[in-house]
């Protein structure tokens, strides 16, 4: 079932969604909620997309089996789309022929409630249709909105529940009640149980979200620092402490930590730096999703030094690529990047975290006569870790083993090497950490990177194609291939698939690049016009 | 170590000198210190100071010492920065440290000019200067650092000169010592592309001002020097700890 919710800015599009979401989980459904919101506060167009399966799903859908509209004029934006049943208020007039009407506004009105009330009236409105119990609604809004906010939003219920008495559908429990989670939560559990201790981050859509659950957890300091430049040099100090230490931002953000994401790789500092893609260049579509950013999550600083790179597939990969990503960068004093999107960072999802463990790295933080060997040339590259008080050096220019400055040819030489040799056993690491998902069902192949992820599996399964999804990109390895090969990516250029190119695959592309993520039936449509 | 490539006369080494002195104080009081330079000649100092320290990126000292302080508040931490370093990239940084009251100090080594890319203006240069990036004059009027950080709420500011050494080393023990944003402006010759030692026969010393508008009066003149002025007040770090647990 794929029901939008849909109004303006202000109307609480986002929340109900979250709610509805949670509803369906309550009934044992898997459920994926994506959010579609402008850049501004007040008015305009939102929703919320919820789709609910027995089947285990990533992706919302593209046809509505119902849509709830909180203003009028949004209808008009989604009919295309509805294949079921129109809620809305009675008073909007619109012409549907599977229609639920509901005084909402008059309700409202009535009980001298805020305007934000009328979600939950609309939610209640659609609950009610579908046989499902008030219990439950009021259960799920108390849980979800504030003290203060809940006595009159279960009094919205109410009212909507005596007055309304109309069945359009029956929806049942399928199984154990599951919880929904957004990708901010995913990433930043992921992060905490990898021992993180210190996030900052300057706010930026869609990176803010992972800055504000953080925020609000004791577990961890999270901090907004007057720029992205300084969030993260807060964080390489707090690393240079022996604290574990992450940074969020999207492509503008990214841009400007550059400077300091080389830095890390030349005092190997590991420090964790999540870039949230969206519709850029530029400002762009501010809200919008896009995979824009791959190249530039690969190359994001001068010069050469070893670099971790991952994009996690759906929101519960999230949370373990999210912890694994931290766990290495300190393995191997080296900078790491989660690339993610907004499809991920703000959508919701039905999911159980769990299973990342900090893997503990050895800090010396003695005092000390002598100086540190902190950069002590090994086999493997990685060098012993210290934190003040010890007298360790560390340094942005090139140093010797001890962290002091040198132009020494020699010495250069062979630290540069010692720093790319870490490049090496990175990549060993990282090929038992699953850096591709692959499925087989067919001869053919539809391969993919983030969050379409979700849509092309079920495209996939349908049609006999087999998948390949790239998680790990630095260092990447790719899926090896062949027959018939699509591949799916949210930019102009396919740039995924210039790497696959660049291997002889021959590939078609199916591409995308107006903010909005792939739903199944748009890319099973695009598959069905390249093979007719 | 290296040897110390600074210019012979250069008014780093009283810097250091001073330094060195005054952290051996804090240290023996029990206190473990970490430093952090920026880029230019004064960021060599952290090679040549015998104590745990980053030789950061140009302007980016005091984010590094926030996050350094916070993961690790035990440590009296310490930045050093110039003038380019401090006020023409970093400004921004300065400005929001001395705004949080952030636990740290900061020495800021004045010397007017981009020693070490061979003399180039800086916010500090007067205008007119003719360097090789201004042949006809700096058209750009200079900034007063410890104005700066007075206006942004800095709870310890100072000035010395590089010549006064003791002075010097009781001021910087005074900063270290202080809970809150410390700033020492150091007026710090440089014998290649600005030498000011002649500054000795002018610069006075002054006594604290009881308000920061009485001392942002008082540094006005930049050959001015002592502590301007001193505060206790909540630190970021105490701040973000009642907060967050």
């Amino acid at each position: 079932m794929n029901v939008c919710i849909a109004g303006a800015a202000g109307d609480g599009i986002r929340g109900a969604g979250v709610i509805l979401g949670k509803i369906f989980g309550e009934f044992g459904y898997s459920v994926f909620v994506y959010q579609e919101y402008q850049s501004r506060i007040r008015g305009g167009h939102n929703a919320s997309v919820v789709r609910a399966s027995e089947k285990e799903i990533n992706s919302h859908g593209y046809y509505y089996d119902a849509l709830i509209c909180l203003r009028d004029y949004v209808f008009e934006k989604h009919a295309e789309r509805l294949r079921g049943v129109l809620i809305c208020d009675s008073s909007f007039g619109l012409e549907h022929e599977a229609k639920v009407e509901f005084p909402i506004n008059e309700t409202v009105e009535r009980l001298n409630l805020p305007d934000i009330s009328k979600n939950i009236a609309a939610i209640s409105v659609f609950c009610k249709s579908f046989g499902i119990e008030a219990e439950v609604v009021k259960s799920v809004v108390r849980e979800s909105l504030g003290k203060s906010a809940e006595e009159q939003n279960i009094e919205v219920v109410r009212a909507v529940y005596e007055n309304l008495d109309i069945s359009v559908g029956q929806i049942r429990r399928v199984g154990e009640g599951k919880e929904l989670v957004s990708g901010a939560e995913a990433i930043a559990e992921g992060m905490l149980d990898a021992g993180l201790k210190f996030y900052y981050a300057y706010p930026m859509t869609p990176a803010t979200p992972i800055l504000h659950v953080l925020a609000a957890d004791s577990r961890c300091v999270a901090l907004q620092p007057e720029s992205e430049i300084a969030a993260i040099m807060m964080a390489i100090g707090s690393a240079f402490g022996g604290e574990r230490a992450a940074v969020g931002t999207s492509g503008g953000g990214f841009a400007l930590m550059s400077e300091s994401i080389s830095l890390a790789g030349m005092a190997e500092i590991p420090v964790l730096i999540i870039l949230a893609q969206r519709s850029g260049p530029s400002t762009g579509m501010a809200t919008f999703t896009a995979q824009q950013d791959l190249y530039f999550a690969l190359n994001p600083a001068h010069g050469e030094f070893p670099l971790i790179v991952a994009s996690p597939l759906t929101i519960e990969d999230s949370y373990r690529l999210s912890g694994e990503l931290l766990n290495l960068a300190w393995e191997f004093q080296t900078p790491a990047v989660l690339l993610m999107e907004k499809h991920i960072t703000e959508s919701h999802t039905t999911a159980k975290l769990g299973g990342v463990v900090k893997r503990e790295v050895e800090i010396f933080r003695e005092r000390s006569r002598e100086v540190f060997r902190r950069y002590e040339i090994t086999e493997s590259g990685v060098s012993p870790y210290a934190s003040p008080p010890a007298l360790v050096k560390a340094n942005s220019n090139e140093h010797d083993e001890y962290g002091f400055t040198t132009d020494d040819a020699e010495i250069a030489a062979e630290m540069y090497a010692k720093r790319m040799r870490k490049g090496e056993e990175i990549a060993k690491a990282v090929a038992n950490l699953e850096p591709y998902v692959e499925m087989r069902n067919g001869k053919d192949w539809i391969v993919t990177w983030g969050s379409n992820f979700g849509a092309v599996k079920e495209v996939a399964e349908e049609l006999g194609y087999s998948v390949a999804a790239v998680r790990f990109m630095r260092p990447l390895f790719l899926p090896k291939i062949s027959g018939e090969v699509f591949c799916v990516e949210c930019n102009y250029s396919g740039l995924l698939s210039k790497f696959l190119e660049a291997e002889g695959v021959k590939l078609k592309r199916i591409l995308r690049w107006d903010g909005r993520p792939f739903t199944p039936e748009e890319i099973r449509r695009e598959v069905e016009r390249w093979t007719e | 170590m290296d040897r110390i490539s600074w210019c012979p006369g250069c008014g780093n080494f009283a810097i250091l000198r001073a330094f060195e002195k005054a952290s051996q104080r804090v240290m023996e009081e029990g206190y473990d210190i970490a430093v952090s330079s920026g880029i230019g000649c004064h960021g060599k100092i952290s090679d040549y100071l015998n104590l745990p320290s980053f030789h950061v990126t140009h302007g980016r000292v005091p984010p590094f010492l926030t996050g350094l302080k916070l993961a690790n508040p035990k440590l009296i931490v310490v930045g050093f920065s110039g003038d380019g370093d401090g006020l023409n990239e970093g400004a921004e940084h300065l400005v929001h440290a001395a705004r949080r009251n952030t636990d740290i100090t900061i020495i800021l080594h004045n010397n007017g000019v981009f020693g070490l890319t061979t003399g180039q203006v800086t916010a500090t240069s007067p205008k007119g200067r003719k360097s090789k990036s201004t042949p006809y004059g700096n058209p750009e009027y200079p900034i007063n650092a410890c104005q700066l950080m007075l206006a942004s709420g800095a709870t310890f500011v100072a000035r010395v000169f590089a010549r006064e050494q003791k002075k010097m080393a009781e001021v910087f023990y005074r900063a270290m010592k202080h809970r809150g944003f410390s700033f020492v402006e150091v007026l710090q010759p440089c014998v290649s592309f600005n030498n000011f030692w002649d500054l000795r026969k002018e610069v006075f010393w002054v006594e604290k001002a009881e308000s920061v508008y009485e001392a942002m009066r008082m540094c006005e003149d930049i050959r001015a020097c002592g502590v301007f002025y001193a505060e206790e007040k909540e630190t970021y770090e105490d701040a973000v700890w009642k907060s967050t647990f």
